[in-house]
């Protein structure tokens, strides 16, 4: 960054001694460069870069991770507060349980899995997405009476504005392979350990055991797998790049959400 | 061993003997992978349920527990002594049955259970019995004497012929009286006939507590496939597609042409002459019958403008056609002042008057109004959740999908929605059973739900 070329340096007017015609010294204006913004007397431009991180994304998982340069920084919190969902590939096993829901922990107990159909599991979806769309409607703070409560409810507008548990919006099924299966989560405020131990539940609602193998979140809000750099490309080109690309999604985002 | 003996007190280290060595203690830390699998292959594996393993089928209620009509005697009648009656049964709670009930009706303060066994009790009752609505159920204390209130699923015992051959298909509840349908003998009716709701003609002054009397009704074109009972009056749907119906008339919901009661079953004509019905339904004082081709017929009281569409009388007392452009109907369902039916896209539509879901300030109307689909949980995500079933109480309805939930709302009368809150509901709100709801039986204050477990 300091290598790009920078500000170009003020001028002012200065009045310099000149040599005068008849011998006697005479001051003569001229416009030259302030030396206080020369580079060597100034030093680099940039010397530390202020960055702030969006939404936590633990060791064990991987993914779209929002970070803020700078004056970015300030959107982060404008798109906390816009409580966007975040959407997340999470695999699973069935036969095991660990202490930690994952499959690097220590083991637990072993059960047999093999009256698992993907009905069964389909059906305790349906039941997971239907008890966590009440809990969306009750923790969104809006008095269910009311008429405008109805027309939120009916264009599925209501979501909790302010502090809540964690929500799963939707949730379905991705592959099913036994003992394998892969799943689809949309949610608001959660944490990745709290998706592994809706793993390990399914797993104990089929009357089996499951652990987590994989969270990997392919979108936080506005940002897209699409959008994230991979490590390869973690340079300032694609940096800037990205940046210039997110801008326009990101404002109309805001302005859609918080007026 | 003995070399490490002589080593060891060579060198003055005195060691304890080998059966009291204590093990050092392994270092703690991240588990490799070597040691994780070792762990795994050394542990047994547990086996919970087996590959033919088959769902349960289970009977939740809630609702108003003072009359018994709840069927568990400890929410009046607590088992200690130091804790309260409970009143409201805000949420579903699981009622243990000895057999899988098939049909289920709710009445006003007591319930029917039936299964379809072969065994000799097919039928249980429990909640109110003033009228005798479930039989005579002989008092233990005095065996002369009947209960008025049962408050556990008591078996009402049936005048059968071939009691181990003839099943129960269903049962239906009115306010006072209740009529249980076999396949082979009939209709049998009890409980309270002043209007000759029961079929038989009216006795003058009589007592129907403790009255042992259950008529038995046979005489129809051909055999019944449906009971339905209104608030004072019952309606019989036979295999021909034709109604009978008998019992109390002043709204004209016996819909014979007078406004009197009706001690027989007669059939119906007006609109449905000739139709082949196949499902009729009411509970207050209206009825609706739905025919093959989709059409929808109603009859009865109309004061809250459920057959304003054809009529400015509040009585109607013959069926009459509703022309309602909303496609084919497949079900439809009464309640006391507001209708609900159910269309072959899995639409839901409502008219009438009170809460009908579609928010606050749809109060009355008499033309169907269509609840939108994503109340039902339709969604871009979810496309293929569609309406199954609709039911209705005397003033909340209910939807079943095809999912396996249950969406409830209307006037939350002492709980009876089942949502665990106190007010009344004015939108399509999901009820958490732990199970796929098979189907759902309104009462005025109560609900009964036969549920199939996940696994």
């Amino acid at each position: 960054l300091n290598a790009a070329p920078g500000r170009a340096p003020r001028q002012h007017v200065r009045f310099l001694p000149a040599p005068g015609d008849d011998g006697a010294t005479g001051l003569v204006a001229a416009r030259v460069p302030v030396l206080a913004d020369h580079p060597l007397v100034r030093g680099p431009r940039f010397r530390r870069l202020k960055m702030g991180a969006g939404h936590r994304l633990d060791v064990k998982a991987s993914g779209v991770f929002v970070l803020g340069i700078g004056h970015g920084n300030k959107l982060l919190t404008d798109l906390y507060n816009c409580h966007l969902t975040k959407v997340y590939t999470v695999g699973g096993l069935f036969g095991k349980a660990t202490d930690d829901f994952s499959d690097m922990g220590k083991l637990v107990e072993k059960t047999t899995f093999d009256h698992i159909t993907r009905e069964k599991l389909e059906r305790i979806l349906a039941v997971i997405q239907g008890t966590n769309h009440k809990a969306l409607l009750m923790h969104s703070n809006i008095d269910m009476k009311t008429q405008e409560a109805y027309e939120l409810a009916v264009k599925g507008l209501i979501r909790p504005m302010g502090k809540s548990p964690p929500i799963i919006t939707a949730i379905r099924c991705l592959q099913f392979t036994l003992p394998e299966f892969q799943l689809e989560v949309h949610c608001l405020h959660e944490t990745q350990q709290y998706l592994r131990k809706i793993v390990h539940e399914i797993g104990l609602e089929l009357k089996s055991s499951a652990v987590c193998t994989q969270v990997r979140r392919i979108r936080d809000g506005v940002f897209t797998l699409d959008d994230a750099l991979p490590r390869t490309q973690w340079n300032l080109q694609s940096i800037q790049n990205a940046i210039s690309d997110c801008q326009l999604k990101v404002k109309t985002e805001l302005e859609k959400t918080l007026g | 061993m003995a070399a490490a003996a002589v080593w060891g007190t060579l060198r003055g280290v005195r060691r304890p003997p080998q059966a009291l060595r204590r093990g050092l203690a392994k270092p703690a830390g991240p588990r490799s992978v070597r040691q994780l699998r070792e762990a795994e292959e050394a542990g047994p594996v547990f086996q919970y349920v087996g590959k033919a393993a088959k769902r349960k089928d289970r009977v939740f209620v809630w609702g108003f527990c003072y009359s018994g009509a709840l069927g568990v005697p400890s929410f009046v009648k607590p088992d200690v002594g130091w804790k309260k009656p409970r009143r409201i049964q805000p949420t579903p709670y699981r009622l243990e049955t000895e057999e899988k009930i098939t049909s289920a009706a709710c009445g006003y303060g007591f319930t029917l259970l039936s299964s379809k066994t072969a065994d000799i009790t097919k039928v249980w009752g429990m909640g109110l019995n003033k009228d005798s609505q479930l039989g005579f159920q002989r008092s233990i204390r005095d065996r002369t004497k009947g209960y008025e209130y049962v408050l556990e699923p008591s078996p009402i015992p049936l005048p059968l012929e071939k009691p181990q051959e003839t099943r129960v298909l269903q049962v239906s509840c009115g306010r006072a009286h209740s009529l249980i349908l076999t396949d082979s003998e009939g209709v049998f009716t009890m409980g309270n006939n002043s209007y000759g709701q029961c079929g038989r003609k009216v006795v003058e002054d009589e007592t129907y507590s403790e009255s042992h009397l259950i008529h038995q009704l046979k005489e129809f074109d051909s055999n019944v496939v449906q009971v339905v009972c209104g608030q004072d009056h019952s309606l019989f749907r036979t295999k021909k597609g034709a109604v009978y119906a008998c019992g109390w008339g002043a709204d004209g919901q016996t819909g014979l042409g007078h406004y009197n009661i009706t001690s027989v079953p007669t059939k119906l004509r007006g609109d449905i002459a000739g139709v082949n019905i196949i499902q009729v339904s009411s509970y207050g004082d209206c009825c609706l019958a739905v025919s093959d081709e989709g059409d929808v017929f109603g009859w009865g009281n109309s004061e809250y403008l459920q057959l304003a569409s054809v009529t400015e009388t509040t009585q109607v007392n013959v069926p009459r056609y509703l022309p309602f452009k909303i496609g084919k109907i497949k079900e439809a369902a009464c309640g006391g002042t507001g209708n609900i039916v159910l269309t072959e896209e899995g639409n839901v539509f409502v008219w009438g008057y009170g809460i009908l879901g579609k928010g606050p300030n749809l109060i009355e109307t008499a033309v169907p109004e269509m609840i939108p689909p994503s109340l039902f949980g339709w969604s871009g995500f979810n496309p293929d959740i569609r309406v199954a079933h609709v039911r209705c109480g005397l003033s909340q309805f209910a939807a079943l999908t095809n999912r396996g939930e249950l969406f409830v709302w209307g006037k939350n009368l002492r709980g009876c929605l089942g949502t665990g809150r106190m007010e009344d509901q004015y939108f399509p709100w999901r009820v958490t059973v732990p199970g796929e709801v098979v189907d759902v039986a309104c009462g005025v204050d109560h609900m009964v739900s036969m549920v199939k477990s996940f696994t």
